[in-house]
């Protein structure tokens, strides 16, 4: 183990990473007690001023970022954003790693002719753009919101996606609302890479002596997969998971921008602040404050997932 | 039959067979609602104020006429055979057809796919070769640093950066197609659209100074598409010629006093370019798939234009329909072009293929 851990903290990105990531946790775990919610109105943003005033204030002691129009607290919703963003990327990247691996193992264990038609099948999902299958999920969201009596949209003001009824739902319709339409698409696209690697290497294991001996003294096949195979597979696939977690939030932060779907903070900060630095007349040196915390943010996230996954490798690749 | 020729079939047959299965889930993901709630789909807005009872009765007209009631695969195999026949329904919001307003945002789409593959090809491949070939110099150091800023920098972030310097401060480029009057100009008279792509029409038409205004529109989304695919490309190129540069037949030319840099560009260069076209197709699929970020935030009127049109107001499942078949047919054709011309290339990857 010791070996391990001194190819990984041989290079000094890997660190970097690792303290980047911890530290992005410990925010959006110590979220509430760094900028406590609003009482009246709970959410990423919170009025700190008169919304009346549309003009972005400078950091102050009473925002330590500045503000936007409308005087929403910028660091307020830079610390939320990063409890949504964890929130956000650890989920699909679980749900997609947990499917991908399962679904690869299994294929890869029948083997033959039913595990080359499911492997084909996983490259069809290859085939399918990102927006087309949020917009197609956040179609689907929205029937069934309609046949429940409401309307569903993203809201440009809010910067997201709103469910709005004129009778009470029931219960499972609101817990539909709450699930980011993004978050189904992006699980739905990412998991074949996960289930590609494990099958490989399920493919060229199950043949092996422990794998026959589990099986001759009796080990079911989910036995074998659950306790033989998959344990002996899953470490490749981390790579790609650390990985999938900054890109999963950058493509959040996108959608957010874009306004189509996705409930990133950090992308509503930069809609909002959009007009005072990129419409005519615009200022991103005057208005520094509006462009500069959610992109360093944004940048960051994505760097410091991608260098846990060089990490991860290094940590795992013998060949090094 | 020649192995080039059975190559394109078996790819073509896997892409026929991925379409369907997409097309299928796709409808069937749209179609789990009840037939009634679909019915009133068709129903335009104005025919919503009738009675409880007319309503219902035209809904079942409705069910009758498009036969919503069949089981689902029926139901798919005619919707297949309306699309191939050119029909991919009336969009509300649109105010027309689907698929010729599809069409007639094509050029755009495809001229920034087109010029971003243009760009960054060439410049990653070299950028990459130089870098590989000469390790640890000057320029693979700047290489190295400039290729971590491109692929760590989100599109939309670059976009926002470029907007606001070489649009709102310098004034150089402008975002959105055109401005109103050269656009008037353009769809009147004695000017003649032959592709509908502005920059070769314009040089067609003897206009060199339209040409120029719209490179001041196109050259903000092209590099921004473009920035990040070259570093991925230009990374790869240079892991590859690193390998490359230690096999036998490099020595063997070094050794008989042939120049370094020959040796890169004549030898290495053209042992490398067949397999980097998989990089290169996979570049071609993500700037196709990614290439709506660029357009809604550059304010291009291209293909995504239609979806975005279709989720603003009421969810319109015609549009939203059409583009979907519409971009899923794109990539696999331009998947399928991508490996044809990468067996075209390397006979090496034939065989592979048609062993597989």
């Amino acid at each position: 183990m010791r070996q391990y851990l001194r190819r990984f903290y041989a290079r000094r990105a890997n660190v970097y990473g690792l303290i980047l990531v911890l530290g992005f946790i410990l925010v959006a775990v110590a979220a509430p007690v760094l900028s406590p919610l609003d009482e009246k109105d709970p959410g990423p943003y919170k009025q700190i001023g008169r919304f009346t005033d549309m003009e972005p204030h400078p950091p102050s002691r009473k925002s330590p970022l500045g503000t936007l129009p409308g005087q929403l607290d910028i660091y307020h919703s830079i610390v939320w954003g990063t409890h949504n963003a964890i929130q956000f990327g650890l989920l699909v990247t679980l749900t997609a790693f947990l499917f991908g691996v399962v679904y690869g193992a299994f294929s890869g264990y029948l083997g033959g002719a039913a595990n080359n038609f499911l492997i084909r099948l996983a490259d069809v999902f290859l085939v399918i753009p990102v927006i087309v299958a949020t917009v197609m999920i956040r179609q689907l969201i929205g029937y069934v919101i309609n046949l429940a009596g409401g309307v569903y949209y993203f809201d440009m003001q809010l910067r997201q996606m709103v469910a709005d009824f004129t009778n009470v739902p029931s219960s499972y319709v609101v817990l539909l609302t709450r699930i980011d339409p993004l978050l189904i698409s992006l699980v739905l696209l990412t998991w074949m890479p996960y289930a590609r690697v494990t099958n490989t290497l399920v493919v060229t294991l199950r043949q092996s002596e422990f794998i026959q001996a589990s099986r001759a003294l009796g080990g079911g096949s989910f036995w074998v997969v659950f306790r033989h195979l998959i344990p002996n597979c899953i470490s490749p696939t981390l790579v790609l998971a650390a990985r999938d977690v900054g890109s999963a939030v950058i493509m959040q932060a996108t959608f957010t921008f874009i306004g189509l779907a996705g409930n990133s903070p950090w992308g509503a900060l930069l809609s909002f602040g959009r007009d005072w630095i990129i419409a005519p007349g615009g200022n991103i040196l005057k208005y520094w404050w509006l462009f500069l915390p959610p992109t360093i943010v944004v940048i960051l996230f994505g760097v410091a997932w991608n260098m846990l996954g060089d990490g991860i490798n290094d940590l795992l690749d013998p060949r090094i | 039959m020649p192995p080039l020729l059975k190559f394109l079939i078996h790819r073509l047959l896997f892409a026929a067979v991925s379409l369907i299965l997409i097309t299928f889930v796709l409808y069937a993901g749209s179609n789990i609602m009840p037939p009634e709630a679909r019915a009133a789909l068709y129903m335009s807005n104005s025919k919503r104020e009738l009675t409880e009872e007319q309503r219902q009765r035209l809904i079942d007209v409705i069910i009758q006429s498009h036969r919503l009631e069949d089981p689902l695969v029926v139901q798919y195999v005619s919707w297949l055979g309306t699309l191939t026949s050119g029909s991919w329904g009336y969009s509300p919001v649109l105010h027309e057809n689907v698929l010729p307003s599809l069409l007639r945002r094509t050029p755009v789409t495809l001229e920034l796919a087109l010029y971003s593959l243009l760009l960054m090809v060439p410049l990653g491949f070299s950028s990459g070769l130089i870098a590989g070939w000469w390790p640890h110099r000057t320029f693979d150091k700047f290489f190295r640093s400039l290729a971590y800023v491109a692929t760590s920098t989100p599109p939309f972030i670059l976009s926002i950066i470029m907007l606001s310097v070489f649009y709102v401060s310098l004034g150089w480029f402008l975002p959105g197609r055109l401005d109103t009057l050269t656009s008037i100009e353009v769809s009147r008279d004695p000017f003649v659209q032959y592709t509908g792509m502005l920059t070769v029409d314009s040089l067609l038409n003897g206009r060199p100074d339209i040409f120029l205004t719209y490179l001041r529109h196109l050259t903000m989304p092209i590099f921004t598409l473009s920035l990040f695919h070259w570093a991925t490309l230009g990374r790869v190129t240079r892991v590859t010629v690193m390998a490359e540069k230690s096999k036998a037949y490099l020595m063997a030319a070094r050794a008989r006093g042939v120049s370094s840099r020959k040796l890169l560009w004549h030898h290495a260069a053209r042992a490398i370019l067949a397999p980097s076209l998989t990089t290169i197709g996979l570049a071609a699929a993500n700037i196709v798939t990614g290439i709506f970020v660029v357009e809604i935030i550059f304010d291009l009127n291209g293909v995504s234009e239609v979806i975005v049109l279709a989720m603003r107001d009421i969810p319109d499942a015609a549009a939203t329909m059409g583009f979907a078949v519409y971009s899923v047919v794109m990539v696999l054709g331009l998947m399928v072009g991508i490996d044809l011309l990468q067996a075209f290339l390397d006979p090496r990857v034939r065989e592979e293929v048609m062993r597989a």
